[in-house]
C-alpha cells in the first residue's frame, strides 16, 4: 500500500460555536494535482493551515505522507511547500534576499531552478519588497515554493494578482513539476486553471466535502444539458424521469437531464425534432450547480448533495 | 457622485414616507461625519495616545514638584541646592537653572527639559505612524478611495493629530494646575497652564516634523529617521548654546531651545510662542501641501528603489531577527548609552546638590554606610536605564508578536522549523541584548564620570548595569506567556507590567507605600547598585521566574492556533 500525500480523516475546526470545516475525509495520492474550490468563507484556507499545522483541529486528523501535522509538524514540513494567496512578507528585505531567506531556512534549493523561476516570472529580485507590486510580491512566494521542489506543492490561490502571461508560466510550472512526480495541492478561484491542470476537484462547500472526482466523473454524474428546436409543436418533456429545468421559448427547448437519456430520447424521435444539441456541463457549471444562486459566503446547507 | 453617496447613506437611515420626498428634493450635502472620516480615524489613536502623555507629563511633574518640597524643606538647604546648581555646569545637558529656590523654578528646571524630549519623541513618532505607517499598510489608500483626495485627507490627517495634541494639553493642564494648587507647592494655574503649554509646544513643532518627513521619506521607518536626526540636531544645537553665552544665540537655531526661551515657572517669555506656532502650523501646511503633490506612496526625496542583496545573516531565524531589529536596537543603544553618559556626568554636581541637604543625607544614610556618594546617586538614578532596557525588550516581544500577526511568520513555520525554536530563539534574542545594553549602560556611565569619580571602579559600574537586566529578562518571561496564553494582548500586558512598575517605583520613592505594593514591581527587585552590591540571588530569583515563564508561553505557543491581529 502507498502512503498518500495527504490524508483527512474526520477532520473538523470549530471556532466558538462555528463549524467551519465538518468531518472532512480527503484522500491525494503521491503524484497527483488536486484542485480544491469552493466559494469564498467556504473553509479551503482552513483545511490548508490544518494540514500545514498551523492551527490545531477540533476533531480528526490530517497526514502529510503519513506524518500526522499536528504532533509531527517539523518533520511533515520536510516534504513540502506552502504558497499563500495574500503575500505578506518583510518590506525592507529585497526579493533575492527574501528568497535566500527561504531557501535557507527550507534546507534544499535547486539554485538553477530558483534563476530560471525568475527568469520565466520576469521578477526582477534587487526590488525591495516594499516597492514591489501584488502580482511581484506573488511571483516571489511562488518561486520560493517552486525552487525547492519538494514532493508536495500546497498552493492556495496561488495566482491571485497574476497577468495572463504569468499564469501561462506558472501553468507550465505545475505541468513540470507533475511531470517530476510531485504532488500538488491546489486551492483556486479561477476554474479555467483548475480544469487545464487538475487530475482531480474536491468542492467544498459550508465545510463540507460535498463533491470529487476527476472531471469526467463529475460530469457523468451531473446532468447533460439538452436544446432541441422541434418543426411543429413543442411536446411536454417536463414528466419525462430524469428531465429538469424545462425552458421553453419559441420552438426551441432547452432542459437538464440527469440519468439515462434514452426516455427522453424516445420522445423526441416522435415529436419532429429539426435540431438536437447536448453538452456537458462546464467545470463552472458543476461549481455553481453546488452553491446555486441563493447560498453566500457562509453556506448555509440549504441543498446539501 | 457625492449625491448618489449621500442619498445612499439616508436610504439606510429614513423611513419610506421620508424617502419619497427625499426622492424630489434636492440631494443634502454628506454628513458631518461622512466627511470627515479620516480627521476621525486619526484623532481616535491620536487622543489615545495624547492621554497617555498627558498622564505622564502630569505624574511627573507631581513626584518631582512634591519630591523637591519634601526633600529641600527649609530656605536654606534651598538656597545651597541654587548656588549648587546654577554653578554646576549641568546647564549644556538639562537646561540653565533659574530661580531653583523656589519650587517653581526646581520643577521647571527638572522637568522642562525632560519632558520637552519626551514630547518631541511622541511627537515625531504619532505622526509618522498615522501618515506614513498608514500609508505603508495601504489603509491610507482605502480612504482616498472615498470621497476625499490626497490633499483633503492629508488635512484632516493633521486635524486628527491637532485633537491627539489637543488631548495632550488638555490631561497635562489638568494635573499641573491641580498640583499647583496644592499648598505645599502653591503655583497659579496661569503659570501652570504656560508650563503645560511649553511642554506641548514641543510636541507640536515634532508633530509637524514628523508630518513633513512623512512625505519626503518613502517609508515609515525612513520618515521616523529623518524625524529623529532632526530632534538630534536640535538638541545637539540648544546644547552648544547653553554651554556658554558666547553661543547663546543658537538655542534660537534649534526648536528646542525656543522652547527653553519660553522659560516658564520662572519668567515667562510668551514671545516665542508665536515662533513656535509658525514654524509648527508651516511644516502642516507644507506636509498637506506635499502630500497633494506626490502620487500615493511615493516619497519626495528620490528612494532608493533596490540594493545589493546583503544575506550574511539570512540563514534562519535568529538571523532574520537580527537582521530586522538592527536598526532599532541600535537607536535603542545609542538612547540608553546617551542617558547613561547623562547620569554619569552629572554625578559630580548631583551629588554636591545631595550634600547640601540634611534630610537628603539622612534619607540616604542606610544606602551610603559602606559606599561614596556618587554610587549612592548612580544607583538610584540607574532605574531610569532599568526602565530604557526594559522598553527595548519589550520593542523585541512586540517585534516578535508582530511577526506572527502580520502572517509573516507562516513563511518560516512552513519550513522544517519548529514553533518552539523560532520563540526560544527570539527570547534569547531579546535576553542578550538587554544584557548587554546594561553592562554597556555602566561603561559607558563609568566614562561619564570621567573614568571614575569618588571611588566607582569600572567593574563595579559594569556590575551596577548588568544589575538593571533581570527585570528586563523577567518581562520578557512575561512576555513569552502573554504570546504563548493571551497573544493579542501582549503588548497591553507588556507595557502594563511595566508602567505599573514605574508608578510603584516612583511612589514608593515619595514614602507612601506598603512593602507587599512594592512587590509587585518588577523593578524594585533590583538592588541600588552601584551603591549597594547587586544582589545576584534576588537577579537569579528574576531569572528563574522569566525561565519558568518562558517555559510555559513556548509550551502554550507550540499548542495554540496562530493568532492574527
Amino acid at each position: 500500500m502507498t502512503t498518500a500525500a495527504i490524508r483527512t480523516s474526520g477532520l473538523t475546526k470549530r471556532y466558538g460555536h462555528v463549524e467551519v470545516l465538518k468531518d472532512l475525509d480527503l484522500e491525494v495520492t503521491e503524484g497527483e494535482v488536486l484542485g480544491y474550490l469552493g466559494p469564498n468563507g467556504a473553509g479551503k484556507t482552513t483545511t490548508i493551515r490544518l494540514m500545514l499545522g498551523l492551527i490545531g483541529p477540533t476533531r480528526g486528523r490530517a497526514e502529510i505522507f503519513g506524518l500526522d501535522s499536528h504532533r509531527q509538524t517539523v518533520d511533515a514540513h520536510r516534504r513540502l511547500t506552502y504558497v499563500p494567496g495574500e503575500a505578506s512578507l518583510w518590506p525592507s528585505l529585497t526579493g533575492f534576499e527574501t528568497l535566500h531567506l527561504l531557501g535557507r531556512v527550507r534546507g534544499e534549493v535547486d539554485l538553477p531552478y530558483r534563476d530560471e523561476l525568475i527568469g520565466r516570472f520576469d521578477l526582477d529580485p534587487s526590488k525591495k519588497v516594499r516597492a514591489y507590486s501584488k502580482g511581484n510580491r506573488q511571483k516571489v512566494v511562488l518561486i520560493a515554493g517552486l525552487m525547492a521542489r519538494p514532493d508536495l506543492l500546497i498552493l492556495d490561490e496561488p495566482t491571485s494578482g497574476l497577468d495572463p502571461l504569468m499564469e501561462q508560466a506558472f501553468r507550465h510550472c505545475i505541468h513540470e513539476a507533475k511531470e517530476r512526480g510531485q504532488t500538488v495541492f491546489l486551492s483556486s478561484h479561477i476554474l479555467s486553471e483548475v480544469e487545464a491542470l487538475c487530475d482531480r476537484v474536491g468542492i467544498l462547500r459550508a465545510g463540507e466535502l460535498v463533491d470529487i472526482g476527476t472531471l469526467a466523473d463529475l460530469r457523468h454524474l451531473s446532468a447533460l444539458t439538452v436544446e432541441a428546436t422541434f418543426d411543429g409543436s413543442v411536446p411536454d418533456l417536463t414528466r419525462i424521469p430524469g428531465v429538469s429545468a424545462v425552458e421553453v421559448e419559441g420552438r426551441v427547448v432547452r432542459c437538464q437531464v440527469a440519468g439515462d437519456v434514452e426516455p427522453l430520447l424516445k420522445v423526441l424521435a416522435f415529436s419532429g425534432v429539426h435540431e438536437l444539441l447536448s453538452r456537458e456541463p462546464s467545470l463552472e457549471e458543476l461549481f455553481l450547480s453546488h452553491y446555486g444562486a441563493g447560498s453566500g459566503d457562509e453556506g448555509v446547507p440549504s441543498d446539501a448533495h | 457622485m457625492l449625491t448618489e453617496a449621500s442619498g445612499e447613506h439616508l436610504l439606510e437611515v429614513q423611513s419610506v414616507p421620508a424617502l419619497a420626498n427625499r426622492a424630489v428634493e434636492p440631494t443634502a450635502p454628506p454628513g458631518r461625519f461622512q466627511t470627515l472620516a479620516v480627521a476621525h480615524a486619526t484623532a481616535r489613536k491620536a487622543v489615545r495616545s495624547g492621554v497617555i502623555l498627558g498622564l505622564v507629563v502630569g505624574l511627573y511633574v507631581l513626584v518631582q514638584a512634591f519630591s523637591y518640597t519634601s526633600t529641600y524643606k527649609t530656605s536654606a538647604e534651598r538656597a545651597k541646592l541654587a548656588s549648587t546648581l546654577t554653578s554646576g555646569g549641568l546647564s549644556p545637558l538639562v537646561g540653565p537653572a533659574r530661580q531653583v529656590q523656589t519650587v517653581a523654578g526646581y520643577t521647571a528646571w527638572k522637568c522642562l527639559m525632560a519632558l520637552t524630549i519626551i514630547g518631541a519623541i511622541w511627537g515625531l513618532l504619532t505622526a509618522t505612524k498615522l501618515l506614513r505607517g498608514e500609508e505603508d499598510s495601504g489603509r491610507w489608500e482605502l480612504m482616498l478611495a472615498g470621497l476625499t483626495t490626497r490633499r483633503r485627507a492629508a488635512l484632516q490627517a493633521v486635524l486628527g493629530l491637532g485633537a491627539g495634541w489637543g488631548a495632550l494639553l488638555a490631561v497635562a493642564s489638568a494635573i499641573t494646575v491641580a498640583v499647583g494648587r496644592a499648598s505645599a507647592i502653591s503655583i497659579s494655574a496661569p503659570s501652570m497652564l504656560f508650563f503645560s503649554l511649553s511642554v506641548a509646544s514641543s510636541a507640536a513643532m515634532f508633530l509637524g516634523i514628523g508630518a513633513l518627513t512623512s512625505q519626503l521619506a518613502a517609508s515609515r521607518r525612513q520618515a521616523a529617521a529623518l524625524a529623529a536626526a532632526a530632534l538630534g540636531v536640535s538638541f545637539a544645537l540648544r546644547m552648544a548654546g547653553d554651554s556658554s553665552p558666547a553661543l547663546g544665540w543658537l538655542r534660537w537655531a534649534s526648536p528646542l531651545g525656543w522652547v527653553e526661551e519660553l522659560r516658564p515657572l520662572t519668567s515667562p517669555q510668551p514671545l516665542a510662542l508665536g515662533l513656535i506656532a509658525a514654524f509648527s502650523l508651516s511644516l502642516l501646511a507644507g506636509s498637506v501641501y506635499l502630500a497633494g503633490v506626490r502620487d500615493l506612496a511615493a516619497s519626495v526625496l528620490p528612494a532608493k528603489p533596490g540594493s545589493r542583496p546583503r544575506t550574511a545573516l539570512l540563514s534562519g531565524p535568529v538571523g532574520l531577527a537580527m537582521r530586522l531589529t538592527r536598526a532599532t536596537t541600535l537607536a535603542w543603544l545609542v538612547g540608553i548609552a546617551t542617558m547613561a553618559w547623562l547620569l554619569g556626568s552629572e554625578t559630580k554636581v548631583a551629588v554636591k546638590a545631595l550634600q547640601d541637604s540634611p534630610s537628603v543625607q539622612k534619607a540616604l544614610s542606610r544606602l551610603s554606610g559602606t559606599s561614596g556618594q556618587a554610587k549612592v546617586y548612580l544607583g538610584l538614578s540607574f532605574v531610569i536605564v532599568a526602565l530604557l532596557i526594559s522598553l527595548l525588550a519589550i520593542g523585541h516581544l512586540t517585534a516578535a508578536r508582530k511577526e506572527e500577526s502580520s502572517g509573516r511568520l507562516d513563511h518560516l513555520l512552513v519550513a522544517p522549523i519548529s514553533r518552539s525554536v523560532w520563540l526560544a530563539s527570539r527570547l534569547l534574542l531579546a535576553c542578550a541584548v538587554v544584557t548587554m545594553a546594561g553592562v554597556m549602560a555602566g561603561v559607558v556611565a563609568w566614562l561619564g564620570t570621567g573614568h571614575g569619580h569618588d571611588g566607582i571602579g569600572l567593574s563595579s559600574m559594569a556590575d551596577g548595569g548588568l544589575n538593571t537586566a533581570p527585570p528586563a529578562i523577567c518581562l520578557i518571561g512575561f512576555g513569552a506567556l502573554a504570546i504563548g496564553f493571551v497573544p493579542r494582548w501582549t503588548s497591553l500586558v507588556l507595557y502594563g507590567v511595566l508602567a505599573w512598575s514605574f508608578l510603584v517605583e516612583l511612589v514608593g520613592g515619595l514614602g507612601l507605600t506598603s512593602h507587599w505594593l512594592l512587590d509587585t514591581s518588577v523593578l524594585h527587585h533590583m538592588r541600588a547598585a552601584p551603591a549597594l552590591a547587586p544582589n545576584w540571588t534576588s537577579g537569579v530569583a528574576m531569572i528563574a521566574v522569566a525561565l519558568t515563564a518562558g517555559a510555559l508561553g513556548i509550551a502554550a505557543f507550540g499548542r495554540r492556533d496562530l493568532a492574527g491581529d
